[in-house]
């Protein structure tokens, strides 16, 4: 419980031991159901039901007019904090407050307080016009009309949309849809900003106009914005502080330089490769004992992305050479070798016991380095 | 509820219809289908009478029915089924369309109360079913001689009226269902026959065994038909139907409460289960 002599006001987002719980389903269909119920009474009599735990006792306090990151790989539990953020979501156990407001006790106020954009365009109704559907939604905000019709005209124009504003949204492109659920999130002014991978699957110019658009509106609107991203550069560049989540749990909280310098007195090796042999991973660690970290993190071949193997530790370039050899010998085409310092990703990968990163991720993080 | 509470839930209801007249809109080949369909549906009905009593009046179906026309008996059971069909149907399929768009979590996370989008949801369906059994009247009127004389207009609307929120009732209840089995489809069809059985839709109710009888006697649609049949057909007053009106206020009342409940409890229950965004 957030403590009652604590103000609630003091943070903008504060959850204290939230947790959230999902039952598994194994079996779909009719055939499943029954299996799913006799598996059930198995369960409940040897003691528990099979189980996921989206959110394990999450701990974050975001102050008012901060842009706060959480950095996960997906299915870190990302997306499932926002939801219950936003009271999509009950949660199991724990509490959260939001502008003050406890989300299981004021859902009204919690909703009138937020701006959710999370599941990107497709929560839109591509059949209606850009304007239609930030009316229809502004009505959702109990917004007078004419007042509506006012911050529509105004948000359409922020979004550089008014002169398409009468067009369909099938006619739309990706980016141009994503601006428009940003636009929506914004319609009743809220003071908090919950956005869930608000630049996934965009292409760079619009990334980067989207990314200038949060910190615009954290900097010049003083907004609150929990940005929920697994983009290492997104987090590392936006963000006054960063939460690393992962299997629901909180890893870390702390500024993205503060982060990086619980690994910078370590040496990097990061050697980047073109389809890896299965297995290659446990041999390198095996090879590599006395250093922290040994990581492969696969790349995308239809993205020309190659995969890249990690050594994080003191004496790390000393195995360069053991890395190379055992490369060679298994005839993996070797494209570059670097030797650094850690990255924010470094960071992530020591505090995750090296989660794997997404395709996604790493495509968008080298689209971005080439930028 | 203050006036401006009032007026921003009134913009949400009427943004939920143009929303959903838009979208309409969006598919021109339904307004053909609308204006051909309401031939179709009851045409065999008519036919299927006039085969079995020989002509267009039967007093064997008077004994029954307190009417020997048997074209007026099936037109208005037709008519008032359309609204039966539209929420059946429609409610439930907007709240599944809404999931599948990805629209439903906002549409639920927003700071609005629910009910006004479900009543928005409602009035939609109602629209394009007064449309189709406008139709339906319209081409009664023109080719089979049915009467509808100006006095019995209002009463015949505020029967609708009635009909239509206990109607809302199920709808909700459907609606609710689709929530958290993602399809209500089915029970919708299962339903739909369930009416046709047990409502006199096609034949009076008194052709009905009595335990049939007794279910018929718990649908809005049986009430509302022999109301409307008693103002149109018999000529009687509203004074002769107050019994119907009074058992369609309960029944109403009823079916509005358990449908918003249903809604309520399994909204929650999804929201619990995180699988309310599912389709």
């Amino acid at each position: 419980m957030v403590n009652a002599d604590e103000d609630k006001s003091a943070y903008s987002i504060q959850t204290v031991d939230l947790t959230k719980v999902f039952a598994k389903k194994k079996h779909r269909g009719v055939l499943g159901f029954l299996r799913r119920n006799v598996e059930k009474e198995k369960s409940k009599s040897e003691g528990g039901e099979a189980v996921t735990i989206a959110l394990d006792r999450v701990n974050l306090k975001v102050q008012s007019g901060e842009l706060f990151g959480l950095l996960g790989p997906n299915g870190a539990g990302k997306t499932t904090l926002v939801k219950c953020l936003a009271t999509i979501l009950i949660p199991d156990g724990g509490t959260a407050v939001v502008n003050g407001y406890d989300v299981l006790k004021e859902t009204t106020m919690v909703r009138a307080s937020i701006g959710l954009v999370v599941g990107g365009e497709r929560t839109l109704y591509w059949k209606l016009t850009a304007r239609d559907n930030l009316m229809y939604f502004a009505s959702l905000y109990k917004m007078p009309r004419k007042e509506a019709k006012n911050r529509v005209n105004e948000l359409l124009e922020m979004m550089d949309l008014l002169d398409r504003a009468d067009e369909r949204l099938e006619d739309y492109s990706t980016g141009m849809r994503q601006k428009i659920a940003i636009a929506r999130a914004l319609l009743h002014n809220p003071p908090i900003l919950l956005l869930d991978e608000p630049t996934l699957g965009l292409d760079p110019t619009f990334s980067r106009q989207i990314r200038n658009q949060i910190r615009g509106l954290c900097r010049d609107e003083g907004k609150t914005i929990l940005l929920a991203t697994h983009y290492m550069y997104e987090a590392d560049e936006m963000c006054d502080r960063i939460a690393i989540i992962n299997n629901g749990q909180i890893a870390v909280v702390d500024s993205s330089n503060r982060l990086k310098a619980m690994v910078k007195e370590r040496e990097l090796v990061e050697v980047a490769c073109v389809n890896p042999p299965v297995g290659i991973e446990a041999e390198l660690k095996a090879m590599c004992k006395d250093v922290d970290i040994v990581t492969l993190i696969q790349g995308d071949e239809a993205k020309s992305t190659p995969s890249r193997i990690k050594i994080i530790g003191e004496g790390a370039e000393e195995h360069i050479g053991t890395v190379i050899d055992a490369l060679r010998r298994k005839k993996v085409q070797i494209t570059s070798l670097n030797v650094g310092m850690p990255t924010l990703e470094d960071v992530f990968i020591k505090l995750t016991g090296g989660a794997k990163l997404t395709e996604g991720g790493e495509a968008e993080t080298e689209r971005h380095e080439a930028q | 509820m203050t006036q401006s509470s009032l007026r921003s839930n009134y913009f949400v209801v009427w943004s939920e219809v143009t929303k959903n007249l838009k979208f309409l809109s969006a598919y021109p080949i339904v307004f053909v289908f609308w204006a051909i369909f309401p031939i179709f549906w009851f045409i065999p009905f008519i036919l299927q009478g006039q085969a079995l009593v020989g002509g267009l009046t039967s007093q064997a179906f008077a004994q029954v029915a307190g009417t020997p026309e048997f074209i007026p008996f099936v037109v208005i059971g037709s008519v008032l089924n359309s609204y039966v069909l539209s929420s059946l149907y429609g409610m439930g399929e907007s709240i599944r369309r809404e999931a599948y768009q990805g629209t439903l979590d906002y549409v639920l996370a927003s700071p609005c109360n629910k009910s006004f989008i479900l009543i928005g949801k409602a009035l939609s369906e109602s629209f394009t079913s007064t449309i189709f059994a406008f139709s339906q009247l319209i081409i009664s009127i023109l080719f089979f001689g049915i009467e509808l004389t100006i006095g019995v207009i209002m009463p015949i609307l505020f029967i609708l009226v009635l009909l239509i929120l206990g109607l809302y009732g199920i709808a909700l209840v459907l609606a609710a269902l689709s929530l958290r089995f993602k399809q209500a489809h089915d029970l919708a069809h299962s339903l739909e026959y369930v009416f046709y059985l047990f409502s006199p839709v096609r034949y009076p109710v008194e052709s009905l065994p009595l335990w049939a009888q007794a279910i018929g006697k718990l649908l809005p649609l049986t009430y509302a038909l022999i109301a409307v049949r008693s103002l149109m057909l018999l000529k009687q007053g509203i004074a002769a139907i107050y019994i119907e009106i009074g058992a369609l206020v309960i029944i109403d009342t009823a079916l509005v409460l358990v449908g918003f409940y249903l809604f309520n409890w399994m909204e929650n229950k999804t929201k619990k289960s995180g699988t309310i965004s599912q389709y």
